[in-house]
């Protein structure tokens, strides 16, 4: 229990190449710990937005909500795996789609681990000593870049120059998929309306 | 039965109450507001609402025609520059004719204005008028004798075609005269007291955008000669305050300073410390009907820092306090008294305002209400530096609207001059003012740190002693054992 949920996650953000093969070859990543991080960062944003320092919240406290937060960090998440994967997939890849899941959720670690405590630490600061609340943010956040970018290596086996580009390329899939979900939402919506208009055509016949 | 006659005598008594009630907020035809942090319009109480209208026929001096300018002289004479009848208006502190000056005696003959578009009037109530289809301004006494004229400004740093024409005018205490001439670029022409052309102040620059930039690069000289020059954009109109700063205003659609305070040597330093650009409207419809940004056509400083500007876009007043917050921002278009067709000028009567409408020919008086004069009270207060007097004020304020963050902010700096940084805190929060907050703070913090020192070092020594002491009981109990599985004891 402590070796799945604490111990190996704490040595997966420090020793990263070590980490992740071993969540790919020795079986230690559990899906559950990184689905488990990923609402710890919804909680996280959530209360970062509520909680933060008036000096660092810049956040319209009338726009706040919650399940705005909850699909804007789950939404993203999955479409980068799903993009992530297709691509792989044909980029010969080794990563299996619950890897890749597994990789970006451990990769998110340490913006939990960094923004939840600084959300609190923030409310003790002063304008000059926000600089340090924006510098371990931004800290956070390119660990976070730097453990997806090796995690995608191991778990596809590729070479850095390839995961370079194989990332590049899963933001395109990423706009695709948002594109092509957008289409279909619209054309469904008009295919709604369509049919509810027939309907209502024929209800009001008399 | 004996429920249904109290309920109608209830009834009856609320009817009754609210016919008694005054209709305070039916009588200003438009809707006052500020922009608040988030760059919202949060709704105000009407500050000024209209009180009366004046026109030529009321004054019976015949009715105006394209009056173009305005001036309440310090003895709070009213000026009226009737430019389409090419005359003067004199009105007394009752609002009655005093005198009508249409001519003056220049060199034995009579002299009369054609289309003079300013005026102002001096602290020796000189009158200086911008005759601008004559191409000069003529200085009268107060008695209608022409003192001098300024024509026909001599310079090397004048093209030898110039042509003078004067629009608008101001004079500061040592009788130089600052005039925005149609056509001039440079910025606002200044003369001295013996009608010598010393140059200009406050020129406006031009910065071309980058892509600008980029498409001039990309054409060729045909294409050159067909574009729009780069010129700086022209003044609109020109006020002096009390210490001799020009207070100017500039048609400059693109610009986010068409507001600017010149000191002496012609450097733009009004304070800019507001959440919002000191421009009018922040929120405006880009195109169609009452769009593009304000379109400033005067300016008039009031007391206290304050100065107010008048748009001629959607034809509202805007009032600044001296460290550029909107304090409130009224009027518009339309037929009711109160709202306007082509405002032109902007004056000050005492506590009283009064705006000249080329359109409607007239002059509409707005008289402050309770929350105007409270907000203008304060504001001067604390620009006196009388926090503790603002403070009563801003919470008055507060009362007649709990919106009005200028009011937190006020209330605020006076807490913190008192050195209440807690509460201090909190009215920055409310008027979301972060950089007051953080000094509040770091006081407050230093303060509560210094009162809970012996505390929190009690604390830490504390737990300090007891880990070592429990270091030192692991290692003797461990030892022991050490010794026992030996079989030393």
């Amino acid at each position: 229990m402590k070796q799945d949920f604490l111990k190996f996650p704490l040595h997966l953000i420090v020793r990263p190449f070590d980490g992740f093969w071993d969540m790919k070859y020795e079986g230690k990543g559990k899906l559950k710990v990184a689905l488990l991080i990923l609402l710890a960062l919804i909680l996280t944003t959530i209360l970062q937005k509520q909680f933060a320092g008036f000096l660092v919240n810049m956040v319209d406290p009338r726009s706040l909500n919650s399940l705005d937060d909850l699909e804007f960090t789950i939404l993203p998440f999955l479409l980068f795996c799903i993009a992530n994967w297709s691509i792989t997939t044909l980029m010969e890849g080794e990563g299996k789609f619950k890897e890749i899941v597994m990789a970006t959720g451990y990769a998110l670690l340490p913006i939990v681990l960094i923004n939840l405590p600084m959300t609190f630490v923030s409310r003790f600061m002063t304008q000059e000593e926000t600089a340090f609340y924006y510098l371990l943010n931004s800290i956070s956040s390119l660990w976070f870049i730097v453990l997806l970018f090796v995690g995608i290596m191991t778990v596809h086996q590729y070479t850095p120059a390839k995961t370079v580009l194989t990332m590049a390329l899963t933001v395109v899939a990423m706009g695709f998929v948002v594109f092509i979900a957008t289409l279909a939402f619209s054309l469904g919506s008009q295919l709604y309306w369509f049919i509810y208009d027939v309907y209502r055509e024929i209800i009001f016949r008399t | 039965m004996h429920l249904k006659r109290v309920l109608l005598l209830v009834a009856i008594i609320s009817l009754v109450a609210s016919i008694g009630m005054p209709a305070a907020s039916a009588a200003a035809p438009y809707e006052a507001y500020t922009y608040d942090y988030y760059g919202d319009s949060s709704p105000l109480p009407a500050p000024y609402v209209p009180d009366a209208a004046i026109t030529g026929e009321s004054l019976g001096v015949g009715d105006f025609k394209e009056p173009s300018d305005m001036f309440v002289a310090p003895d709070k004479s009213t000026y009226i520059l009737d430019s389409g009848n090419a005359r003067i208006i004199v009105l007394d502190t009752e609002m009655h004719v005093s005198r009508v000056i249409k001519t003056f005696t220049n060199n034995g003959k009579e002299d009369g204005f054609a289309a003079p578009q300013g005026l102002f009037v001096s602290d020796k109530n000189e009158l200086y008028v911008a005759d601008t289809d004559h191409g000069r301004v003529v200085v009268l006494s107060e008695k209608g004798e022409l003192i001098r004229i300024i024509d026909n400004p001599k310079s090397d740093i004048l093209p030898a075609e110039f042509k003078f024409v004067p629009l608008k005018v101001t004079v500061d205490a040592a009788d130089r005269v600052f005039v925005i001439s149609r056509g001039v670029f440079e910025g606002i022409m200044q003369f001295d007291d013996k009608n010598n052309f010393m140059g200009y102040v406050g020129t406006i620059n031009v910065s071309p955008s980058v892509w600008q930039r980029l498409w001039k690069s990309l054409s060729t000289k045909a294409q050159k000669a067909q574009m729009q020059l780069f010129i700086p954009t022209e003044f609109s109109n020109v006020d002096i305050d009390s210490k001799g700063f020009v207070y100017a205003t500039a048609i400059d659609i693109s610009s986010d300073t068409p507001i600017k305070r010149l000191n002496p040597s012609g450097d733009d330093v009004l304070k800019r410390l507001g959440y919002w650009a000191v421009k009018g409207d922040i929120r405006f419809r880009m195109f169609g009907n009452n769009s593009g940004p304000s379109k400033f056509t005067d300016i008039k400083v009031l007391d206290g820092g304050m100065y107010v500007a008048l748009d001629s876009n959607r034809a509202r007043l805007f009032t600044y306090n001296d460290e550029g917050d909107l304090l409130y921002a009224f009027g518009g278009r339309g037929n009711q008294l109160g709202v306007f067709n082509t405002p032109v000028a902007v004056e000050k009567i005492g506590d009283k305002l009064a705006v000249l409408d080329s359109g409607k020919k007239n002059i509409v008086i707005f008289r402050p209400t309770r929350f105007g004069t409270l907000v203008r009270q304060a504001t001067t207060e604390h620009y006196n530096g009388n926090d503790d007097v603002a403070v009563k004020m801003w919470s008055d304020v507060l009362h007649l609207n709990t919106n009005y963050e200028i009011a937190y902010l006020g209330i605020g700096k006076s807490l913190l001059m008192q050195k209440d940084n807690k509460k201090a805190m909190e009215y920055f929060k409310l008027g979301m003012s972060r950089k007051n907050f953080s000094v509040a703070y770091k006081r407050y913090r230093r303060e509560v740190l210094k009162e809970q020192f012996g505390t929190f070092m009690t604390i830490a020594l504390t737990l300090i002693l007891a880990f070592i002491a429990y270091r030192i009981v692991r290692l003797v109990i461990r030892r022991r054992a050490v010794k026992h599985e030996a079989g030393l004891s």
